[in-house]
Formats: structure tokens, sequence, C-alpha cells
């Protein structure tokens, strides 16, 4: 403040000064003595104009928003990720430690399933180091084993990557651990790396608010022309120090651009957002074009505007930009148009991002524009041709399962006496005829399963194999709709359920419940929950719920002789855990998982091994396990297994 | 089921969401200087050379420096790299002046290096917050109008008070007018502080 008063008395000074000489009233020329000290003083502050700038630079930066929300991929942090094969709780250890404890761990718990070995003797070869190939993956394990002598070669390699002895040795450990067991796909040749880029963690939406109107969010000096008042000053006192009217000239014109930059205030933007997508209610893949109309509701000229559509983080833009920059004159309206590429879901908009500056560009404000819009698009529920594998077991019936009691039905059973009573159309005409005696056709009674779809859409669940795929609970969702209308193509009853975090506010106990049932209510019912509700989002929720008491009120609301479909990536611990916890309660359950592992690095690789085992264990206790591999379709997967014949009735 | 013969063209739709479709995470923005402001702020670069080769040729190469290194800085989006080409084309203009002595040319030389530096530096704000793709043809037209009006203004008034002052009377009232300008200006644009942060009455909910 003092500076600028100071600055102010001078400039005061020197107009005076400069009208008394122009008046006459002072003789007085600018000898050396008076233009030397200027011109220093100002080629000094120049200079430091420079260094000043890089900090008052301050502009508004825009988010991602037509990039979807981002999931994790399962391993990307490997510590966490060796825990998993630990079955006690873990003792204070320090990193190094816990992952080579770990994954000691991870070996046996491969060469027990895997190599048909108990605990003690997978133990024992891990400590003697003959488990493996790689002399320096079983040196790794094994403390009594001194590593191969490496070649100079190597160690120059390695000394140049930055390699340490203790990376190589995790990476070639978890490549051996992979490779043990069936499968063959995890057996990719070449060495994982050992940490992998995370990504981002901000959700890439303009702002996660309901905003009516234009709200301020933040305002700012951008600092476009910090300095050139102080550069100008600098030409004009080297100008008088060199007596050229060319150099204080050019000073001039710096301070004509100075004088505009503070004069101006950036306006308030009162404009009106109008977004018209060519349709509401598309199916999955269909691809909207959505317009966006601007118009300017006020009086004044709005001369800089910068727009960023608020694009649902579960939708993508496929096509265009949503993002404009432009000028509006009075009552002036412009539009802009872009692509997405619908989703399953419901997607709500997110406000419009303004961005507004004066003429100068040098005051920048930012602003939240409502404009709401909903997306809804429903699954198609198309019948897979493979048939669901559902299980046959004692409890249950399973679909058009043709049973050993007799009754109605069309593959013959027996014929017994006419009782009265019985329908016309299953006496048997033939043997009347010959006979005259009354007998009645039995045939064997057919019954209808009657099957729960439970999606499991806990917070762990929001896994991909990578940036761009879609999440296993995307594909659980979808393939939800397609098993349930292949089950009731077949006459089955299905219902819905789901576990899950409810919604960020976690009031009420509004999880996702559909009774068993058939017909064309229920199926268009279970088509928009699967769209609608909010245990479904395809964005990844905020926070997590305990499983035990939703799985128990599913279980209450649930019929003695239902089966389940469980639609889960196995991607945890809890989860092997709810399909037992339903199988012991004599719910026959059948999982299909959708594989979210991908192997890139060592972190992600051994998660890949976890699940792997989780399966495993699954599958000898006898549920049923369809692994879903991220580029299959879920028609591939289930005829795969039909074709092998595997828990198929 | 009714509608499966309908449903059944739905299939490659279905397959591609089903597994990983490049395109699928959305397209980023590029984030890359905008064209309009990047083109003409290289046009008013060399514009600025040309003016200090009227003085002279080390000026002129000073200027050539400045105008290939803001190019370089537009093609990458470095601002640190624009804001030094303003600086070496302004002191090229300025020692061109020094030696030509033109004022015209100079004058003309100042405007070409300002208007360089700025709309190079609105590029790179536009490419970081809009990118490439975005239409923003209209609110560049706004900036190269704005940019060029300030300053043909600036060297109007300048250099109406150079023919007025400068003509016989003492050089030290023309300087003295020039530091008073600058003086006030500079002083002023210590703007009053405003303020900023996140306003949020109006927000009903999170959701």
């Amino acid at each position: 403040m003092r500076l600028r008063s100071v600055t102010l008395a001078m400039g005061v000074a020197a107009f005076v000064a400069a009208v008394a000489i122009l008046g006459g009233v002072v003789v007085f020329d600018v000898g050396r003595w008076l233009a030397f000290p200027i011109a220093v003083i100002s080629l000094l502050v120049a200079l430091n104009v420079l260094a000043r700038r890089r900090g008052a630079r301050d502009r508004g930066e825009t988010p991602d928003p037509e990039r979807r929300a981002p999931v994790p991929i399962p391993g990307t942090d490997l510590s966490a990720t060796v825990t998993e094969f630990r079955s006690e709780y873990e003792r204070r250890l320090s990193p190094s430690t816990r992952i080579r404890e770990g994954l000691s761990d991870a070996a046996v718990a491969v060469l027990t399933r895997f190599r048909g070995l108990s605990e003690v003797e997978a133990r024992e070869r891990v400590e003697e180091g003959t488990w493996t190939d790689d002399p320096h993956a079983a040196a790794f394990l094994a403390p009594e084993l001194d590593p191969p002598k490496r070649s100079l070669r190597e160690r120059l390699t390695g000394r140049l990557a930055s390699e340490t002895r203790f990376r190589e040795g995790v990476r070639r450990t978890a490549a051996a651990v992979a490779a043990v067991g069936y499968g063959g796909t995890d057996d990719r040749g070449e060495l994982p790396a050992y940490g992998g880029a995370t990504g981002s963690g901000t959700a890439p939406r303009t702002d996660s608010s309901v905003v009516e109107g234009v709200v301020e969010r933040a305002s700012r000096e951008t600092g476009h022309w910090t300095g050139i008042g102080v550069i100008a000053l600098a030409a004009i006192g080297i100008g008088t120090f060199a007596e050229s009217a060319a150099v204080v000239m050019a000073g001039a014109v710096g301070i004509g651009y100075a004088a505009v930059a503070d004069a101006l205030e950036a306006p308030t933007p009162e404009i009106e957002v109008e977004r018209t997508p060519s349709e509401t209610s598309p199916e999955p893949g269909d691809e909207i074009a959505i317009e966006v109309e601007v118009r300017n509701e006020s009086g004044r000229f709005l001369p800089d505007l910068r727009i960023v559509d608020g694009v649902p983080p579960g939708l993508a833009v496929t096509e265009g930009a949503a993002r404009l920059g432009t000028a509006l004159r009075p009552g002036e309206e412009v539009s802009f148009e872009y692509t997405v590429t619908a989703r399953r879901g419901t997607h709500e908009f997110d406000p419009v991002l303004v961005l507004t500056r004066d003429l100068s560009r040098s005051v920048e404000r930012e602003f939240l524009v409502g404009a709401e819009t909903t997306l809804v698009c429903e699954p198609v529920l198309r019948p897979i041709a493979a048939g669901v594998p559902l299980r046959q077991t004692a409890a249950t019936f399973s679909g058009r399962l043709t049973t050993d009691e007799g009754g109605s039905g069309t593959q013959f059973h027996s014929v017994r006496e006419y009782r009265r009573s019985d329908p016309l159309n299953r006496i048997d005409w033939n043997r009347h005829a010959r006979t005259g005696e009354l007998a009645t056709l039995e045939f064997h009674e057919e019954r209808a399963a009657k099957v729960l779809v439970l999606v499991d859409a806990r917070e762990s669940c929001y896994v991909a194999p990578g940036p761009e795929a879609p999440h296993a609970v995307d594909r659980s969702v979808a393939a939800a709709g397609r098993i349930a209308a292949t089950l009731m193509a077949d006459g089955d009853t299905v219902g819905l359920a789901a576990i899950g975090p409810v919604d960020d506010r976690g009031e009420g106990d509004d999880q996702c419940w559909l009774a068993p049932g058939s017909g064309h209510t229920h199926r268009a019912r279970f088509q928009e929950l699967l769209a609608t509700h909010p245990q479904f989002s395809t964005i990844p929720p905020g926070g997590s719920r305990r499983w035990i008491p939703q799985i128990r009120r599913i279980h209450r609301r649930l019929g003695g002789d239902t089966q389940v479909v469980l639609l889960s990536p196995l991607s945890d611990r809890a989860a092997p855990h709810i399909v037992r916890w339903l199988e012991a309660r004599g719910h026959a359950v059948t999982v299909v998982s959708p594989d979210p592992t991908a192997g890139d690095t060592t972190g992600r690789r051994l998660a890949s091994v976890a699940r792997r085992l989780r399966r495993f264990d699954l599958q000898r206790e006898g549920v049923p396990v369809i692994d879903w591999r991220g580029d299959e379709s879920i028609d591939e997967a289930f005829a795969r297994v039909g074709a092998t014949g595997g828990g198929v009735r | 089921m009714s509608g499966e013969e309908a449903a059944d063209t739905d299939d490659e739709d279905l397959e591609e969401i089903d597994a990983a479709d490049p395109d699928a995470a959305g397209r980023e923005a590029t984030r890359r200087p905008t064209t309009i402001d990047g083109g003409v702020a290289a046009g008013s670069a060399v514009l600025a050379a040309a003016a200090a080769a009227y003085g002279s040729l080390p000026a002129f190469g000073l200027a050539l420096v400045g105008a290939s290194l803001l190019a370089l800085g537009l093609l990458y989006g470095r601002r640190p790299a624009v804001d030094v080409a303003g600086l070496l084309l302004f002191v090229g203009v300025l020692a061109g002046g020094f030696v030509g002595d033109s004022v015209e040319a100079t004058l003309v030389g100042t405007v070409a290096c300002v208007v360089a530096w700025d709309l190079g530096q609105c590029a790179i704000d536009l490419g970081e917050q809009l990118g490439r793709e975005a239409d923003t043809t209209r609110l560049e037209a706004v900036h190269v109008a704005s940019s060029v009006l300030i300053g043909v203004v600036t060297v109007s008034a300048g250099y109406a008070l150079y023919l007025v002052a400068g003509g016989g009377q003492p050089a030290a009232a023309l300087v003295l007018l020039l530091l008073a300008a600058a003086l006030v200006t500079v002083g002023l644009g210590a703007r009053r502080s405003r303020p900023s942060g996140r306003s949020r009455s109006a927000h009903r909910s999170h959701r």
C-alpha cells in the first residue's frame, strides 16, 4: 500500500514538473546526472520483473469431464496385495520384509493348490529353494541360498536401469508364482514391471453439486500483463539516458497497455445454458449428439467466455469437444455439439463451468451455470444363446428341469388308472378305443427354477483391467440383465438383489430387491432397476458398507429353494465369504466372475494370482465359478463353460 | 422372447461395449495452444523483427532469435519461453530504434511485439483450458482485435504527444510527462484486492 502511494506521489510530482517546464515557469534540462540513475534503476527493476512473473500467474484450470470416472486396477499397491495371501493379521513389519513374507505365502498358497503339496512340504520347498526353476526367485525367498552371480553385463545394465537387487527379486518371484498352476494365461514369458503409474485420483467432472442459475466459484487476477508497466518504465529511462526519442516512445506504448490492463473488470456472465440430447433414453452403445445452446441474457457484451460442459462422469465423449470459447453480444446465442456413447445407467449432467475474463484478460472469474439433463440408458435384455449354467441339486429344481414326478408336461412318464377330475386331454384315448377302459397319461412334471441374480457392487468391485476397460460392476450388471432374460425366456422366475453401498448419504434401507417373478411387468421392472438403482451406479461409490447385514436381509426375504447366481469379480477376500455364507444356508450358488485383473506389474500379476486362488478354492468346495475374461463377451464365456461341461445342468 | 430378432441387430454395439474399446475412455482435450491466436502471435513476431531490421542488422538478429523462441514456445505450450521471447523482441526493437532513430518504425515494432507476447500467452491459456479441438474462433477473433486496438490507440496518442511536446520544447518535458503517466499507471496497477474463493450459497445439495 505504501509503495503504491509513493509511486502515485512521484507520478503527480513528475506531471507537475512537466507542466511547469512546458509553461516556461522553470527552465530545466535533463542532464546526464539525472538520466543516469533513472536508467540504472529502471534496468534493475525490469530484470527483477521476469523473476516475479513466475509466481504472479494464476489461471483457472479446467477438468476433463470428457473422460469417464477412473477406477483402479487391482494390485496397483504391491504391499497391500501381498497381504492378501496372509491368513493371520499383519504384524509390524518393514515394507521389504512384508513384501518378502507375502511373496513367500503366495508361493506356498499356489504350491498347495496347484502342485498338490501339503502346507509343510510347500514351506520346506520354498525354504530350500526347490520350488521354481528360476534361481533368482528361489534365492529371493530362501535365506540360506546365495543368488547366482550376475555377469558383468547384467550388473551394468541393472545399474543403468537403477534396478536394485530387491526389486529384481520381487519381479522374478512374482513371475514364478504366477507361472505355477493351471490357466497358463499368466505365462506371458516376460517379467512384470516393478511398479506402475498410479492413475489420477480426481474425478473428471466440473462440479459434483447441483447448481441453479449462475453461481460464482472463484475470482482471480491472471497476471497476464504483470511487468509490462515496469518494462515500459525501463525503456523510458534508457531512452532518456540515451537521448533517443524512439526508445522513449516505445516505452510509452507499454504504458498504454498497462493502463488498459488495470482499467477493466470481468463481467458476471448472465447466461442461460440449454442442453438438448438427441435421445433421452438410448440403448447402450448408441451415439447421442448433445447440443448445447448458450444465450447472453444480460444487456452487456461478454468479451471472453470459456465454457466447459459438465459431461456426466459415467459417459465419455467420442466425437467433437464439450468446450467452447466465444464472445457474446447482448441477447446473442451460440451453440456447440458433441457426441457421447451411451452406457448403461442413469447419467445426470453436472453444471456447466464458465470462465470469464475482461477484454484485457487480466481478471478471471469462475462460474457454475446450472443446466439439468438426465439420460437413462437401460440395458438390453437379450437372452444368451448358450443358456445359463445353473446348479442342479437335490434341494432345488433348476430351470426346465424334468423331475421324476408324474404330472403335466411334454415327456412321457407313465400311465395310471383314471381318476375323476383328470383333465380330458390327458386321457389315453387310444387305449379307450381299443379296450374301452379309461386311463390317464402321466408326463414328467417340469418345474421352473427360482433364481436370484445377486450383483456384488461393493466398493472393491469397482476395478478394471485398464484405464479404458469397463469395470467389473458395469460388466456384472450388463450380464445380470442378460442372464435374467435367458432364464425368463426359459420360464424360470428371476429376482434381483445387490450388495454394496446404497448411496453417499447412507440413508434408509433402500437396498435393491426384486423378488423372483416372471411376466412382462416384472421384466420391465428388472430392466429399470438395472438402469436406475443407485447400487448399480457406474460411478464408484464414495464409501463402503458392511455386507453381512445386507446379505442377511436378502436371505430373510429369500425362499429356501432359491438358487443364487452371484456376479462378482472376486477381487477381495470378502467375496468368497459371501458365497460360503449363502451356501451354508442352503442356497446353491453359481459364481459368474468378470476378470478385472491385469498382469503388467508385479502387484497386478499377484492380484490375478490371488483371484485365481479364490476361484480355485470355491470350485474345490463345489461351487461352479465361471471365469469371464476381459476380452470375452458373456456369450463366449458361457459357451466355453457349456463346451467343457463344467457345472452345466 | 418376442424381440429377439430385433435385438440381434444390436449385437455388434454390445460387443463393442463389452470388450475394451480404445475410444471408450473418452477423448481428452489435447491442451495444445490454439491456432488463430498462435498464428497471429507468430506473424506479429515477424513484423516486430522486420521493424527491428529497419534500424540495424544486429537488432534484427536479436529479434529473430526472439521470434524463433516464440514459435517454439507456442509449439510446446511453454509460458517462460514466450516471456523471454517477448523481452528479446522488445530489446531488438529498442536497439533498432536507437540505431535507426525512426520513431514510426519503433512504434509499429513495439506494438507488434506486445501483440505477439499477449496473443502467445492467450493461445497457451486457451489451449490449456479448452484445447485445440474446441471451437474458439469467436473468442480468438476478439483477442486479436482487442490486442491490436489497444496498440493502435496508444500509438496514436503517444505519437500525437511526441509531435506536440517534441516540437521545439525541451525533451525533459516529454520524458517527465511519460514518466508521470507510467508512475501513475504502475501505482494504480497495485489493484485493489478482491474477495476470492468459493462461494457456495446457492448450491442445493451434494450428490
